[in-house]
């Protein structure tokens, strides 16, 4: 997540798109926004990666829009019950939104951030103790898998975790099959 | 690095046992030995019956060879587990236990159960209690913030399950949470 030049998730998470719309005319670079025009005009809109749109923000080529992942509905949904949201949907490939997130929250001015900041932390905390109390769960399952009546809501749960959460999730169960090892196993043998 | 990553974040049970067999406890030696000198110290001698405080690798070695009994710390009984027990299950902090319970436990409860009066219930009683101090650290969970986060009493091995999700949720809101700009 850190803005790190050689982190690999740093790098996933500019790959995003977001909607630009150019203040200035650029000649001859039609072709770089797909259509047949010769100039890109002003007041064109295009998705432009982040990592491109980072140059063109800061000359004041272009301004964007608030990406639709962290748009009004996907925050009005998020405070209605951050569990239920499918983080993973709304990103691309990769699904990293918390990446995303931060991208863009470094961006945007001072206001604006603090509301994406809220936004972000509080859906993270919100989901944290899901995340890793499946995590555990799992781990004391061992391989088999789960079931049960809750089942389906947990299981549409982790087809949503962002690709941060995966991490998280990977982490805990690691650590918790460790201790469950450690717990059950009488190693007399070894002494 | 060329380690898994759950390895780099934090050591592994195994590890933590072997740190805490340096400890110290009581046996009662059935075997004469003179004072033995080791890299970590000189322990001896060995005069049956009378006591003497040796480390607990050593004295599994020796309990494995039926040379001596352990004689449990007195933390590792049924009725102060049992009243630790109670404690932990009615009030909302961690109650106070030495920090390598878990590791020593287990290793004198495998090694050398007979030794040990009700070591079925206590085995039992440990586990009561490791699941209610886990209830608690899940409660810790939802109170972490990107800055600190304060469990006292928390033992060796539960901060060792804990840490690599801790720190990594600690360091993702570190990145998610403005700081207020430094007047």
């Amino acid at each position: 997540m850190e803005n790190d030049y050689f982190s690999i998730d740093a790098i996933l998470a500019e790959n995003q798109k977001i909607q630009c719309t150019f203040k200035v005319d650029i000649p001859d670079m039609g072709h770089l926004a797909g259509g047949s025009d010769h100039d890109i005009k002003s007041l064109t809109k295009a998705p432009i990666p982040i990592w491109l749109a980072y140059i063109m923000l800061f000359s004041d080529w272009a301004d964007f829009t608030i990406p639709a992942p962290f748009g009004t509905r996907v925050r009005n949904a998020l405070k209605a019950e951050p569990r239920s949201v499918k983080l993973s949907n709304l990103v691309g490939a990769g699904g990293l939104w918390y990446g995303f997130g931060k991208m863009i929250m470094d961006i945007l001015s001072e206001e604006q951030a603090n509301g994406i900041s809220e936004v972000l932390t509080k859906a993270f905390k919100g989901r944290l103790l899901e995340v890793i109390d499946q995590a555990q769960h799992f781990a004391a399952l061992g391989p088999a898998g789960g079931g049960g009546p809750s089942a389906d809501s947990a299981q549409s749960f982790r087809e949503g975790l962002d690709g941060t959460e995966r991490e998280l999730f990977a982490l805990a169960q690691e650590s918790a099959k460790r201790m469950k090892r450690w717990h059950e196993g009488n190693d007399k043998a070894r002494r | 690095m060329a380690l898994p990553q759950s390895l780099r974040t934090s050591v592994t049970p195994l590890e933590l046992e072997l740190i805490a067999s340096e400890q110290l406890v009581e046996i009662v030696p059935l075997i004469t030995m003179e004072k033995t000198a080791f890299i970590s110290g000189a322990y001896g001698p060995l005069r049956p019956p009378a006591k003497c405080r040796i480390p607990l690798w050593m004295a599994t070695n020796l309990k494995l060879k039926k040379k001596c009994h352990i004689v449990p710390p007195e933390w590792l009984s049924a009725d102060f587990l049992q009243e630790r027990l109670a404690r932990e299950t009615s009030r909302p902090e961690f109650s106070k236990l030495p920090l390598r319970f878990a590791e020593i436990a287990k290793v004198i409860l495998d090694v050398a159960s007979d030794d040990v009066q009700n070591a079925d219930k206590i085995k039992s009683l440990l586990k009561d209690l490791r699941e209610a101090r886990q209830a608690k650290s899940r409660d810790g969970l939802q109170k972490l913030d990107h800055s600190e986060l304060s469990l006292p009493n928390l033992c060796s091995m539960e901060i060792n399950e804990i840490r690599p999700f801790f720190i990594q949720a600690m360091g993702i809101l570190t990145q998610l949470v403005r700081e207020p700009p430094a007047e």
